[in-house]
C-alpha cells in the first residue's frame, strides 16, 4: 500500500538507490487547478460580455467585454496609453527604488542599535498606521503637479512595508546562528552581512511583494490629487467624458502592470531564496 | 585547559544570580571529557564561557595557552542542539563557513573539508544544500564545520538532542570515531547520562544554583567505544553512580 505514494523525502540518511518517476496518468492537482481557475475566467469574460445586454444596462455604467476591448486596442488611443503608462512606471520605478533602498538600509542600521530601534518603533508604528495616500495633497502642494510629487508618494508607500518586513526577518534570526558566527571569530559586518541579511531574505521578498502593491496604489492615487500626465490621469479624464468602456481599458492596462510586476517580483524571489521550499 | 575558581555572576533586577561557582578543571590535550547535570546547573554558561560568547565574572581560565576572555576567536569548533548550518550554501561552503570567516578558502582548505565529510560519509553530499539531508546528516556535516579549521578544543551543547534516539546512538558512535581519529580535545555538555558515559574519558557532574562541580568521575573503557558497552554491568553501575546524584538533587 506505500509502494505506490511516491516519497519526495530525499533527506534519506542512507541513501537508496534512485527509483524511475513514474509518469502519473491522472493530471496533477496543480494542473486542475489551473484548469479550473482559467474556467472560472472564461465563464467571467462570457458573462460580461452577455450580461449588461440582457439586464439592460446603460454602456456608459457596465460596457459590454467588446467595447472593453475595442476601447483598449483602440489604435488612436494607443500612443495617449503607451505615455500614460510609461509616465506611472516611471513614478513607480523611481519611487520603489528609493523606498525600498531606504527600508532596506534603515532596518540594517535599527537592527543594529537596539536603543535607536527602541526611540524609533512607537513612530513607525504610528507612521504605519496613517493612511498614508491621505498625505498626497500635502506632496502635490509641497512638491508640485510634476514627477516628484508622485515619486515621493510612492516611497513613503514602498519604504514602511520593507522596513517592518526587513526589522522582522533580521531579528528573527536564530540566536545559535549568530552565536555560530561570534564563536569562529566573525566581524558585526560578516554577521550583518553574510548572515543577517541573507537569513532575512525571505521576509525582505514579503516586504517588497507588498510594497510593489503599494506602489502602484500611491502613484495612482497622487495622479488622481494632481498631474499632467500617466494613467490615473486618463482614466479621470475618461470618466468626466463618461468615456466608461475606456476607464475600464485603463483598469485592465493597471492591473496588467501590477501583475507583471508582482510576477517579477516572485520570480526574483525564486532566483534568489533558493533554498525556500515552495 | 585549566579553570581556576572560575566564577560567573548575572547582575539582575532581582539581585545577583550565581551561575557559576569556583569552578576548578583541568583537562588534558586530547581527552574527552563530559559535563551533565540538570537545566540550570549552568552547564550551558560553562561551554559559552569556553567559547568566548560570554565571559567570566571571576577566577581565572587558560585555553590552549591562552587566557580566557581574550581574543582567541577560532581556537574553538562548536556543535550545538541544532544543526545551525546556512540554507542558503551548500554542504561544503558550510563546512568551509570557520575558514571563509577569515580569508579565501584555498585548495587544501577544500580538501581538508571534502576529508571530513568522506569521514562522516557525506562527500556524496558536499554540493546538496541543508534542507536536501535529514537530521542526523546535517548534525554530522556541523561536527565537520567544528572541525575544519583544525580547533584546539571541540566544544558540544546537546548536540544530539533533537534527533531520534536510533540516530542518537549511531551518531555517539561516529562522534567517538572522530575524536579518536582527530585527536582533538573534546567537551560535551549534556543532560543524557549513557550518552556521557558512552562518550567522555572522565564526567563532570555538576548541581544547580549555584552551578558546581559535585563529582568527577574517571569512565575506564579505554578509548574506543561501541554500543555493545551500553549492555554492561559496568556501564550501568557508572550510570547508576551519576544519576544518584540528580536524585539528591531533585530530592
Amino acid at each position: 500500500m506505500t509502494t505506490t505514494s511516491e516519497s519526495t523525502d530525499t533527506a534519506l540518511d542512507t541513501p537508496t538507490t534512485l527509483k524511475p518517476p513514474k509518469r502519473n496518468r491522472t493530471r496533477s492537482p496543480r494542473r486542475r487547478q489551473l484548469i479550473a481557475t482559467l474556467s472560472v475566467l472564461a465563464a467571467l469574460l462570457v458573462a460580461w460580455q452577455y450580461l449588461p445586454q440582457m439586464l439592460e444596462t446603460p454602456s456608459y455604467v457596465v460596457p459590454v467585454l467588446s467595447d472593453v476591448l475595442a476601447a483598449l486596442f483602440d489604435p488612436a488611443a494607443l500612443p495617449r496609453y503607451l505615455d500614460a503608462a510609461a509616465a506611472t512606471m516611471t513614478e513607480v520605478g523611481l519611487g520603489l527604488a528609493i523606498g525600498v533602498s531606504l527600508g532596506l538600509v534603515l532596518a540594517v542600521t535599527l537592527s543594529q542599535l537596539p536603543t535607536l530601534y527602541g526611540i524609533v518603533f512607537p513612530y513607525i508604528v504610528a507612521i504605519e498606521s496613517i493612511p498614508k495616500v491621505a498625505i498626497a495633497p500635502l506632496f502635490v502642494i509641497w512638491f508640485g503637479f510634476g514627477l516628484a510629487s508622485k515619486v515621493v508618494v510612492v516611497v513613503l508607500l514602498a519604504f514602511f512595508p520593507v522596513l517592518v518586513n526587513t526589522i522582522h526577518g533580521l531579528r528573527s534570526v536564530d540566536r545559535d546562528l549568530v552565536d555560530l558566527f561570534r564563536v569562529n571569530g566573525a566581524t558585526p559586518m560578516q554577521i550583518r552581512m553574510r548572515l543577517l541579511v541573507p537569513a532575512a531574505l525571505p521576509q525582505i521578498f514579503s516586504g517588497l511583494e507588498l510594497a510593489v502593491a503599494a506602489a502602484m496604489i500611491g502613484a495612482i492615487v497622487a495622479e488622481f490629487v494632481g498631474a499632467q500626465r500617466g494613467l490615473g490621469v486618463l482614466i479621470l479624464q475618461a470618466q468626466g467624458r463618461m468615456e466608461t468602456p475606456a476607464v475600464f481599458a485603463l483598469l485592465i492596462i493597471l492591473s496588467s502592470l501590477g501583475i507583471a510586476l508582482n510576477v517579477l517580483v516572485r520570480l526574483l524571489r525564486r532566483l534568489v531564496v533558493t533554498w525556500e521550499q515552495h | 585547559m585549566e579553570l581556576d575558581r572560575l566564577d560567573k555572576v548575572y547582575q539582575t533586577r532581582t539581585g545577583d544570580v550565581v551561575a557559576l561557582d569556583g569552578i576548578t578543571l583541568a583537562i588534558a590535550e586530547g581527552e574527552f571529557v563530559a559535563v551533565v547535570g540538570p537545566s540550570g546547573c549552568g552547564k550551558t554558561t560553562l561551554l559559552k564561557i569556553l567559547a568566548n560568547l560570554e565571559q567570566h565574572t571571576g577566577g581565572t581560565g587558560i585555553l590552549g595557552g591562552k587566557e580566557l576572555g581574550g581574543n582567541r576567536s577560532g581556537d574553538v569548533g562548536m556543535v550545538f542542539q541544532k544543526a545551525t548550518l546556512l540554507p542558503w550554501l551548500d554542504i561544503l561552503a558550510n563546512v568551509l563557513l570557520p575558514v571563509t570567516l577569515k580569508r579565501r578558502p584555498t585548495a587544501r582548505d577544500r580538501a581538508a573539508a571534502l576529508g571530513l565529510l568522506e569521514m562522516v560519509g557525506l562527500d556524496d553530499f558536499a554540493h546538496k544544500r541543508p534542507h536536501e539531508l535529514s537530521g542526523g546528516m546535517q548534525q554530522r556535516a556541523a561536527i565537520c564545520r567544528a572541525l575544519v579549521h583544525e580547533p584546539s578544543l571541540l566544544l558540544m551543547d546537546e548536540p544530539f538532542g533533537a534527533l531520534d534516539a536510533m540516530t542518537r546512538d549511531q551518531l555517539n558512535v561516529e562522534v567517538n570515531r572522530i575524536w579518536r581519529e582527530t585527536h582533538k580535545t573534546a567537551v560535551l555538555i549534556t543532560h543524557s547520562i549513557p550518552e556521557a558515559v558512552f562518550l567522555a574519558e572522565r564526567v563532570i557532574v555538576m548541581s544547580p544554583r549555584p552551578g558546581r562541580i559535585v563529582e568527577e568521575i574517571t569512565i575506564p573503557f579505554g578509548k574506543e567505544r561501541t554500543l555493545e558497552l551500553m549492555g554492561t554491568p559496568e556501564f550501568a553501575a557508572l550510570s547508576a553512580q551519576i544519576r544518584r546524584h540528580f536524585e539528591v538533587m531533585a530530592a
